[in-house]
């Protein structure tokens, strides 16, 4: 049974139950139940999460039209947007009000869709219409944020009492546009929702102990109240006059206050990082990993570089410095023949001559390794197109970068792709392969592409380990793919600025 | 014939002139620097010019850029250029104008002054001299599928030589051929690349120069 296999059913499953606990209780109480719409949009995001495109909106408007309806039935109605307990009032019966049906539908959407989008496909549609920005691996604990849309319903309540238990199109309207705004501020700017909610819930949870201090009430009326009472109890209607004090005992609407405030507080390290490292409650996870990750990236820096400068001098030693020895012998014997022989001592000039050239080649390989001349003349972006030209294979160079970068970045990039195509010369049998480049939005991005057969396997071997441990000292990243049967495609990304226009070559 | 040389070192510069006439070439100037170069070869106009890669201001490729603006103003005027590595980038922007009177050779070969020698009078014909490095990069980017992959041993050799910018007679002479052998290797190259043949050693060169950096 396949890992997708078992999601699907899972899907299904869950769909099917949505719809059975969406339709049995309407069919019993021959009234459409509250839940109906939410429930039947869960089941359609989960059987088909190609579809929540359409879903979503659909699933608003008819949660708002049956609210609606639902509103204008009634000849006496009390409702808020406050919380799924306050139903509107027709004759004995509490019928839901849109004002209640459409953040419970915007919920349960929320939840659908992450359901849907945790066994569909992550770069789906749906993630980036239902999360925008917190589809997004790094920007997951901002999923909190989506705490403001109760946040502000409670709030609404606290603060703009008139304008939420108003009912009609208006409030309709109103919640819509409420629901919208709010949306759109969790899912675009994750971290001021975090921070509003927060705040948000703080508020609410004082407020809502304040409430239980009136001494000359019975019960309190708190926001956003998660119970529900009629006091006194069994007080009804009298000649058409609603008789009796609706809200919460003093006792639940204290322990919900706590509650909210500590949740509130609790979450105040992770939208407020700068206040709890003020106070030192809490460590920055997001500066803690930085700093390991720049330990790890120096430590290897200082590694290469040290290995470069045992590679260099062991280069120099068994290369050039040994010729330079054969040449002074030759030189010296030269010396001493060419009074006897001058024959022999032309040949050893020869000789000498030969090896002097060979000190040079050598020398000059040494300083292609260490600095290639191009790109100290020119910038990365003509090296690359020099070693494009210097690779036994055709490469097509496509390269746009006008302004010269940070000298390290360029070395370290240079050698990247050195590296690269020498893996790609080596192994992928390739004729014909592809290096871009471009510089844009502050960031350095090459990709080398090789025609050849594919399946490099970037867990083998230490080549890419050894570019990905280099580029992170410059906080920049590796990507590999390469199916079997090619091509394999190498992107690396680099942050940086341009430090200063390309001298141009007049 | 009339030379401009334009090195940084001392010795160097001092050397080239040395050399240069003593095979009697007059040294019309010998600079230092770019800006100079530039000078130079805009004012004398001389018959070829030996010019280093590296030279100040910027110590980096001024010289190459000097030469390319110089010859941007007045086309084909002879530039040997001269460095410590070659580049194929390099070689392939002095290629690029198809004027000939071109050279890009390594340093080193200034040693074996016959040789270089030779070499600054074909740039002055308006020949084209590619040091061996560059041609052997060219020939190694090639497949073996490709229509270069066709062509016979001796053939590849004849052609790395006539890429490097050398007459019939220098070829036969370096592979211990005669002449007439070595023109019978050219027309079957030239068939196999599906090039024009030409009985112009200059155009030769650039066509087969041409073919290579394709």
């Amino acid at each position: 049974m396949t890992e997708r296999w078992r999601l699907r059913n899972l899907r299904w499953g869950a769909g099917l139950v949505a719809i059975a606990v969406a339709v049995v209780p309407t069919l019993t109480l021959m009234v459409p139940h509250p839940w109906a719409v939410p429930l039947v949009a869960l089941a359609v995001a989960l059987v088909w999460p190609h579809q929540m495109r359409r879903v979503v909106p659909a699933t608003l408007i008819l949660a708002a039209l049956y609210g609606f309806v639902m509103v204008d039935n009634s000849s006496r109605w009390q409702l808020s947007l406050g919380g799924m307990h306050e139903y509107v009032m027709v004759g004995m019966k509490y019928v839901p009000s849109s004002l209640v049906i459409l953040p419970l539908a915007y919920g349960v959407l929320v939840l659908g869709g992450w359901l849907a989008w945790r066994t569909a496909e992550r770069t789906s549609e749906l993630g980036r219409l239902v999360f925008g920005q917190l589809a997004e691996p790094e920007k997951r604990w901002h999923l909190w944020a989506f705490l403001l849309v109760p946040v502000v319903l409670m709030a609404g309540e606290l603060l703009f009492t008139w304008c939420w238990f108003r009912g009609g199109p208006l409030g309709v309207i109103l919640s819509i546009a409420v629901l919208v705004a709010t949306h759109w501020l969790v899912t675009r700017h994750p971290g001021l929702a975090l921070r509003m909610a927060t705040a948000g819930l703080v508020i609410v949870g004082v407020a809502g102990v304040l409430a239980t201090r009136s001494p000359d009430q019975a019960i309190a009326i708190a926001p956003g109240q998660l119970t529900h009472v009629i006091w006194p109890p069994g007080s009804w209607m009298v000649d058409g006059v609603l008789v009796f004090q609706s809200g919460t005992l003093p006792g639940p609407a204290l322990i919900q206050g706590l509650a909210f405030a500590g949740l509130g507080l609790a979450l105040t390290p992770l939208a407020f990082p700068e206040l709890g490292r003020l106070a030192g409650l809490a460590t920055d996870g997001e500066l803690t990993r930085r700093v390991q990750r720049l330990t790890e990236s120096r430590a290897v820096v200082v590694d290469t570089a040290a290995a470069d400068l045992r590679r260099l001098e062991r280069d120099l030693h068994d290369g050039a410095q040994a010729r330079l020895v054969a040449l002074g012998m030759n030189l010296r014997a030269a010396e001493k023949l060419i009074p006897v022989s001058p024959d022999a001592a032309l040949a050893l000039v020869a000789e000498a001559r030969a090896t002097s050239a060979r000190a040079l080649t050598e020398l000059r390989e040494l300083v292609r390794g260490v600095h290639p001349p191009v790109l100290a003349d020119r910038g990365l972006g003509d090296a690359l197109r020099a070693l494009a030209l210097d690779t036994p294979m055709k490469i097509k160079a496509d390269i746009d970068l006008p302004d010269r970068l940070p000298a390290p970045v360029e070395t370290a990039c240079y050698f990247a792709v050195a590296e690269v195509l020498t893996n790609a010369v080596k192994h992928s049998g390739a004729r014909a392969g592809q290096v871009s480049a471009t510089h844009r939005d502050g960031a350095l991005r090459i990709m080398v592409t090789d025609f050849g057969v594919g399946g490099a396997d970037p867990a083998r071997g230490t080549g890419l380990a050894g570019i990905e441990k280099r580029l992170a000292a410059f906080d920049g990243i590796v990507a590999v793919s390469s199916p079997v049967g090619g091509p394999t495609m190498v992107v690396m990304e680099v942050p940086c600025a341009s430090s200063s226009p390309r001298i141009s070559s007049s | 014939m009339r030379v401009v040389i334009a090195e940084d070192q001392f010795l160097l510069r001092d050397g080239l002139a040395r050399l240069l006439a003593a095979h009697g070439f007059e040294i019309a100037a010998a600079v230092d620097s770019a800006p100079g170069l530039l000078r130079a070869l805009l004012e004398f106009r001389p018959d070829v010019s030996v010019v280093d890669v590296r030279l100040p201001p910027t110590f980096t490729d001024d010289g190459l850029r000097a030469a390319l603006a110089a010859r941007a103003r007045v086309p084909g005027l002879p530039v040997l250029v001269l460095s410590q590595y070659v580049e194929q980038l390099y070689a392939a922007e002095l290629l690029a104008d198809q004027a000939g009177g071109v050279g890009y050779l390594l340093k080193d070969r200034v040693f074996t002054d016959d040789q270089f020698v030779d070499a600054v009078r074909a740039v002055a014909a308006g020949g084209t001299m590619m040091d061996a490095e560059v041609v052997g990069k060219l020939l190694g980017r090639r497949g073996a599928d490709e229509p270069i992959g066709l062509l016979s041993p001796r053939e590849r050799e004849v052609l790395e030589l006539m890429a490097e910018g050398r007459s019939n007679s220098a070829i036969a002479q370096r592979l211990f051929v005669t002449e007439k052998a070595v023109s019978k290797h050219s027309t079957s190259i030239f068939t196999k690349l599906g090039l024009a043949p030409s009985d112009d050693d200059n155009r030769r060169v650039l066509a087969v120069l041409a073919y290579l950096n394709s």
